[in-house]
């Protein structure tokens, strides 16, 4: 047997250091991407994703928060944008509705109907919501917009996975 | 509503909804050019993609519809026309075609649907949030290009 044969012993140590290193990078990786862009990248917190939204800021008139995580989509890694309509209700508590019509799914925005003030509308079929999220009998929409659980952390949003709600 | 089976299935379901049709327009150019073509191509992509998740329920985002830059316009014309002529059979009533070739320009008058020309923005030196922003900023301004069209129909 030639001298230069690999033995199981150095096998092991080969493969493990490159396992290890490989495995040190995954770790690293994370952090230096949050060292980096701490806020603007979306930080994975459980299911949760930050947001740049201030908690502080929001008030009770809906805003438009954006948010984008990493998605597995069959082989490849691809970025996926969502946005939220977040305001704070009476009693001071956080809404953050899914902007997704639950007719066919366009988005809908807040306050753009002239004829129909403070409410959420769909321009594709004229679906129209009340603030919290109830959709109004006699538009094509049958049940309200899905609802995204929340979570503040270092005064930022962090918002979880929409959930849709019974029908009204 | 994208060109995948599960979009088209409820597109299928649900025509009477879905009444308006995205075609991407765009041109390959091998050779001299070949990186402006790529560029506009993702343009145009981006663009067409947002687009569709404003609209979803509404529009059905089509294939862009390519042909070769050095190709004689004639052809290139015929060839839109009869995907024009099978989508309006289809029971499409409104046709946009997104393009940031400057070409149409001078055609549109010889199409039924609406053509929407805006220059290519370069994305590759942007990173994603930047790239989020320009693309939604152009897109809220074509928004109402469809609203209206659609208020004037319905
Ligand atoms: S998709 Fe919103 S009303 Fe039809």
């Amino acid at each position: 047997m030639s001298k230069d044969r690999v033995s199981r012993r150095q096998f092991l140590s080969y493969t493990l250091t490159g396992v290890g290193g490989f495995m040190a990078a995954g770790m690293l990786m994370p952090m230096v991407r949050f060292a980096v862009d701490p806020v603007l990248k979306a930080e994975a917190a459980g299911d949760f994703v930050a947001t740049k939204q201030k908690v502080a800021d929001l008030t009770n008139e809906p805003v438009r928060v954006d948010f984008s995580y990493k998605q597995k989509d069959a082989w490849y890694e691809s970025d996926v944008t969502e946005s939220a309509w977040v305001y704070k209700d009476d009693a001071g508590k956080i809404m953050a509705l899914s902007p997704v019509c639950k007719h066919l799914g366009c988005t809908v925005n807040w306050n753009s109907d002239k004829e129909h003030p403070e409410q959420f509308f769909c321009p594709c079929h004229y679906g129209r919501y009340t603030k919290d999220g109830t959709n109004i009998p006699g538009t094509p929409p049958l049940a309200p917009l899905d609802v995204y659980p929340y979570k503040e952390k270092d005064g930022y949003l962090y918002l979880g996975k929409a959930k849709p709600r019974k029908e009204a | 509503m994208k060109w995948l089976p599960q979009d088209v299935e409820t597109y299928s379901a649900a025509k009477e909804y879905v009444d308006t049709a995205v075609v991407p327009l765009y041109s390959i150019t091998i050779g001299k050019g070949v990186k402006q073509s790529a560029a506009a191509s993702e343009f145009i992509t981006l663009l067409t993609n947002y687009l569709e998740r404003q609209f979803t329920g509404r529009i059905l985002l089509f294939p862009p519809f390519t042909y070769l830059g050095n190709e004689q316009d004639e052809k290139v014309l015929t060839d839109l026309k009869k995907w024009e002529e099978s989508i309006l059979d289809a029971g499409f009533k409104h046709v946009f075609y997104v393009t940031s070739d400057f070409e149409w320009r001078s055609r549109e008058g010889e199409l039924n649907g609406t053509l929407i020309w805006l220059p290519a923005i370069p994305l590759e030196q942007m990173n994603d949030t930047q790239k989020l922003t320009m693309i939604d900023s152009q897109v809220q301004q074509l928004l109402t290009i469809f609203t209206q069209k659609w208020q004037k129909s319905d």
